[in-house]
């Protein structure tokens, strides 16, 4: 095996030599004793994506093509059935002034198609339930250590009091840390499971106006056994003190009716398969 | 991004017909689908100039900034791994802060030459023959068009041309039937120009696009709708009357067909 260097492409073009010798001492930050940037530093994209780059050439426009609805003029504005307050009157200016029967919101149509609303991955977000951590908080940890391992972070790790017990709750944020998630899912994960015909599509007489046809998120159940299909988790399995399952929501930009219809379209794109029972 | 143009609801008005008894009525338009086939890339990009330095400059800041490793958790307490993982670990941080930056660990010289040899002895064990194949395949560099390994890193569509009577190149096109749906039609003709010997897949039932070129007073209008396809394996075999076909980029497709064909297919094409 290689030595593993880092990558070539930080070591090209430039050489970073020593830094620039500190002429005034930074601020430090009077609790931690750390020194305060006098520049706000921003993270961003720090290496290429292949599932990014796949997305931009070639599944965009496939997912544009697929989902387009043709409208040959802008829509009507919405028919006035009922009073509603006057906006100019003082007294109802900046009153909540809901429109009568409610938002309809199973029933909003899609915003018209344009090239800046294609469908695409926002965030994943993976959570995980452990009832033995009302018991105990220490059983919580390899929980953590697995949902550090999963998704590279350990922001927001753990412990969000949720309805019921705790719940360790980690959004992924776009860019290459939710890609190369996917990517391990669909590579590694998936194709080891037994048993695992695809994700179950509802049946054909579910209805399109439910809150979660609406909402444009994809969700599915992972068992404890599919854990240790995770490249990063496999390599020391005998580190955690038992598998966990989690669940694993998709999170698209697709909203109105048909989104999730329009989300579960994207992620097929991604090699997710679905599949009616 | 997509541009707006490249989305299939562009309706241009048609001048109304004069309704006059003494003018021809136009005949009816003659309807024609093309299969604009694509093969996605297979490569990943290269990252230009500007985005290497980005990627080095954001990889130093996540250095700094990240989490430290756990290595506890993955390696064993004094174990050849680990100190396999911290010297290298050093290098990283060599490259990344100058050499001024990483301080040498305190070990004596027998141990330190101990642990050398045998991660030294580790690369040996693990040293495999597999190379890695260049990115640039011979196909690009005998110009062979036919190649569906050309341009790995593009976006490659299939132009066609009819060389008995040296038509100019095009997307696979054909008449559609009366009575016939527009999808059907051009899955129908694309099978009968380009061979049943590929696996394809047409993306849409909608038409991606529309060419209408200028054709003189009084002829009927020339209609062909567009749809986008996918090659998932094998090869165009053309039939005996198309003899010829190239696998191209946007760029190259531009230096090979009319100004005014360029001009009413570009924004249906990647520039991926």
């Amino acid at each position: 095996m290689p030595q593993h260097s880092p990558q070539r492409i930080a070591r090209s073009l430039t050489r970073f030599g020593r830094p620039p010798p500190i002429k005034k001492p930074l601020k430090r930050n009077w609790r931690t004793r750390l020194p305060t940037p006098h520049v706000k530093i921003v993270g961003r994209e720090f290496t290429p994506c292949r599932l990014e780059d796949h997305y931009h050439a070639t599944l965009q426009e496939d997912a544009m093509y697929m989902t387009y609805i043709h409208e040959s003029e802008p829509r009507p504005a919405p028919r006035q059935i009922r009073l509603t307050h006057d906006p100019a009157n003082p007294y109802s200016r900046f009153r909540h002034n809901p429109p009568v029967g409610g938002s309809q919101l199973g029933k909003k149509p899609p915003p018209p198609d344009t090239p800046a609303n294609v469908v695409r991955l926002e965030k994943i977000v993976i959570h995980s339930f452990m009832k033995q951590a009302i018991g105990g908080r220490s059983n919580l940890l390899g929980l953590i250590m697995a949902m550090r391992a999963l998704s590279g972070e350990t922001e927001k790790g753990a412990g969000r009091h949720a309805v019921s017990g705790v719940q360790i709750v980690h959004g992924k944020k776009s860019g290459a840390p939710m890609y190369d998630f996917l990517a391990q899912l669909v590579e590694f994960v998936l194709p080891r499971l037994k048993d695992f015909p695809g994700v179950i599509l509802p049946p054909p007489a579910a209805s399109d106006h439910s809150p979660s046809a609406v909402s444009g998120v994809v969700s599915l159940g992972l068992d404890p056994a599919a854990m240790a299909f995770f490249p990063q988790i496999e390599v020391n399995l005998d580190s955690y003190p038992r598998p966990y399952g989690m669940h694993v929501h998709f999170v698209t930009n697709a909203t109105g009716v048909g989104a999730e219809n329009r989300a579960r379209a994207l992620l097929s794109g991604f090699q997710l398969p679905f599949t009616r029972r | 991004m997509a541009s707006i143009s490249r989305l299939p609801c562009t309706t241009r008005r048609v001048p109304a017909a004069r309704s006059l008894a003494t003018v021809a009525k136009p005949s009816k338009p003659v309807l024609s689908t093309a299969v604009i086939l694509n093969r996605a890339p297979i490569l990943t990009p290269s990252p230009t100039v500007f985005e290497r330095a980005f990627y080095a400059y954001q990889q130093r800041i996540r250095r700094a900034l990240h989490n430290p490793f756990p290595s506890e958790f993955y390696f064993k307490q004094g174990s050849l791994l680990e100190a396999r993982f911290n010297s290298e670990e050093r290098y990283r941080e060599r490259v990344a802060w100058g050499p001024g930056y990483v301080k040498e660990e305190v070990m004596s010289e027998e141990r330190k030459a101990a642990e050398k040899a045998a991660i030294d002895q580790m690369a040996l064990q693990d040293r495999s023959d597999d190379k890695l194949l260049p990115r640039v395949h011979p196909s690009d560099r005998v110009r062979d068009y036919q190649s569906l390994d050309r341009k790995g890193r593009r976006n490659l569509y299939l132009l066609i041309r009819d060389t008995g009577h040296k038509t100019p190149w095009e997307f696979p096109r054909g008449l559609a039937a009366q009575d016939e749906l527009l999808h059907q039609s051009a899955q129908r003709e694309f099978l009968a120009k380009c061979g049943n010997y590929m696996d394809t897949w047409i993306v849409t039932r909608k038409p991606i696009g529309m060419f209408k070129p200028r054709v003189p007073e009084q002829a009927p209008e020339k209609i062909t709708f567009f749809f986008k396809a996918h090659i998932m394996a094998g090869q165009v075999r053309p039939a005996d009357s198309m003899k010829d076909f190239m696998w191209l980029t946007k760029q190259e497709i531009q230096t090979r067909v009319t100004k005014e064909y360029w001009e009413g297919v570009k924004d249906m094409l990647s520039d991926h």
